[in-house]
């Protein structure tokens, strides 16, 4: 049973910057969540707040209905993977996986048997005797994490774990975080700043930049109804296409191009009638069968889909750019017109660049 | 009780024999003391001088056959345990070769009688060799004992394993 309270919880630092707004967060017992964010948004400040390695300047940390927003980091029953892996290179990765048990003076036979369950679930049994330099940095990473598990921590806290790692090698070591998950149930908070990473891992993600909590929510909330413009960029890859539009009567109207509305669509934008919006068009919902002009200037192959780049609506400016994920093997070249279409759409306010959604209005 | 005993066993697949390990370097400490207090006896006479020379000759060699073994025994290498034992042995031995010989000599050096080891001298010197010897007994033992015991567990783990 964890259970993390996280209430209104500011980061000061003394020279008055200000790295973390108002933070809340009820993460429940066996949850994983992701913390995500582009670089100096506050999501590592966080973390390192919940483990005790900062300071809170505001609010409170809750663990299981105690505060702890001023226990000391060894009294709080967390354990952390940093990014480093931070193991000792003189030990082995048994005596590594033992070091934090020894150091609370637990029965060897304990410590024994926790440092061989622990390599069991991690498949490191074989790597016992080895130093961490014998070890390729996946290995290293997962004696990271078997040290942590090794103290059966109440919840666990993963700093940025795959920075480090060349991309086959994460995505290998990202199922096994996965697997140790579900295997384990615990309470995991994991800091990254790899949208992948967030959408594959997460029960609940949350997205943050500038030090505030822009929105929290399963990966596909995330994915499908973004809360604001930034959460809408950030999630998902490539990027979300935004245009500047005009909303009229039955239609939106950009630089050189217009998009029909559906009839609910109308109604969602109702209350912009006559006013500027940012449409917002994820390039795997556009489709190589409509009415739009797309002139094209790029062409990328991926095996499965094709990624074309080009603009649309006869105008080169930047607000016309668009991408779009298309199904199978294209041939376009530079300068071929294609005729697409949006099957969804997402519209957000241009002032405040929030999300707008049915039954609100402006 | 069963369950802890092969529990303790199946640690050592993973852990250092530092006992034994540090038992040998405690010896070597105990050997340096000795040949430090040797040299109060050196004199001048050619006779005494020629064997703590030899003396000093074979510390060189018993610091480095030392190393080695506390390095070996670490890893429950049993034949460093057999080489703690001579070691040991030969350390009894020393005792009678220089120590035992010296203890109330007197030589005359420029017309004057000098005493080559007072009984002071002699006790430490004694002393210091013997808890040498006594350090590298005891590690060589507890060495045999724990490396006798992996080697039977891992038979037992293979074993199982075919």
């Amino acid at each position: 049973m964890a259970e993390l309270k996280i209430q209104h919880v500011d980061k000061i630092y003394d020279n008055n910057v200000q790295a973390v707004f108002d933070f809340n967060l009820d993460v429940k017992d066996g949850e994983l969540i992701v913390l995500v964010g582009p670089s100096g948004c506050g999501k590592s400040t966080t973390l390192r707040m919940i483990a005790g390695l900062e300071d809170i300047s505001a609010g409170h940390l809750l663990l299981d209905g105690k505060d702890i927003t001023q226990a000391p980091a060894k009294d709080r029953d967390m354990a952390m993977v940093f990014q480093n892996y931070a193991l000792y290179g003189h030990m082995t990765i048994y005596e590594n996986m033992a070091f934090s048990l020894t150091l609370r003076k637990e029965n060897p036979n304990v410590i024994h048997k926790k440092v061989l369950a622990a390599a069991e679930i991690l498949g490191l049994t074989s790597q016992l005797n080895k130093k961490p330099s014998q070890l390729s940095g996946g290995q290293r990473q997962r004696v990271a994490m078997g040290r942590s598990i090794v103290r059966n921590p109440k919840v666990f806290l993963f700093d940025e774990p795959l920075s480090n790692l060349d991309a086959k090698l994460r995505g290998a070591t990202r199922r096994e975080i996965l697997l140790l998950h579900k295997r384990l149930k615990a309470t995991m908070l994991y800091v990254t700043h790899d949208q992948t990473e967030a959408l594959t891992l997460a029960d609940r993600i949350v997205c943050m930049s500038m030090g505030h909590v822009q929105q929290v929510g399963t990966p596909i909330e995330l994915y499908d109804a973004p809360a604001n413009k930034f959460v809408a960029s950030f999630i998902g890859l490539p990027p979300m296409n935004f245009f500047d539009v005009t909303v009229r009567e039955g239609m939106l109207e950009g630089k050189g191009f217009t998009v029909p509305l559906t009839e609910e669509e109308k109604g969602i934008l109702l209350p912009y009638a006559g006013k500027q919006i940012d449409l917002g068009v994820r390039p795997e919902d556009v489709a190589a069968d409509g009415s739009i002009d797309m002139k094209v200037f790029s062409n990328e192959n991926l095996g499965m889909n094709t990624l074309i780049h080009g603009h649309i609506g006869g105008s080169e400016a930047v607000s016309n750019k668009i991408s779009a994920k298309l199904r199978g093997w294209c041939d376009y070249r530079e300068g071929d017109n294609v005729g697409v279409s949006f099957s969804r759409k997402h519209f957000f306010d241009k002032e405040s660049g929030n999300a707008i959604r049915k039954g609100e209005s402006k | 009780m069963n369950d802890e005993r092969t529990t303790r066993l199946d640690r050592m697949r993973f852990t250092k024999n530092k006992m034994s390990a540090n038992l040998a370097l405690l010896a070597i400490i105990f050997n340096v003391c000795f040949f430090i207090n040797i040299y109060e006896s050196d004199v001048g006479s050619w006779y005494y001088t020629i064997l703590v020379g030899g003396s000093i000759l074979y510390n060189l060699i018993f610091m480095l056959a030392a190393f080695l073994s506390s390095e070996g025994i670490k890893n429950y290498k049993i034949g460093y345990s057999y080489l703690m034992i001579v070691l040991g042995i030969i350390q009894i031995v020393r005792i009678f070769i220089y120590p035992m010989k010296a203890h109330g000599a007197v030589v005359t050096i420029q017309e004057q009688a000098v005493t080559v080891m007072e009984g002071g001298q002699f006790i430490r010197v004694v002393l210091y060799l013997v808890l040498s010897a006594a350090c590298l007994f005891a590690g060589a033992i507890v060495g045999i004992i724990r490396s006798r015991a992996l080697a039977g567990h891992l038979a037992t783990l293979e074993s199982k394993v075919a």
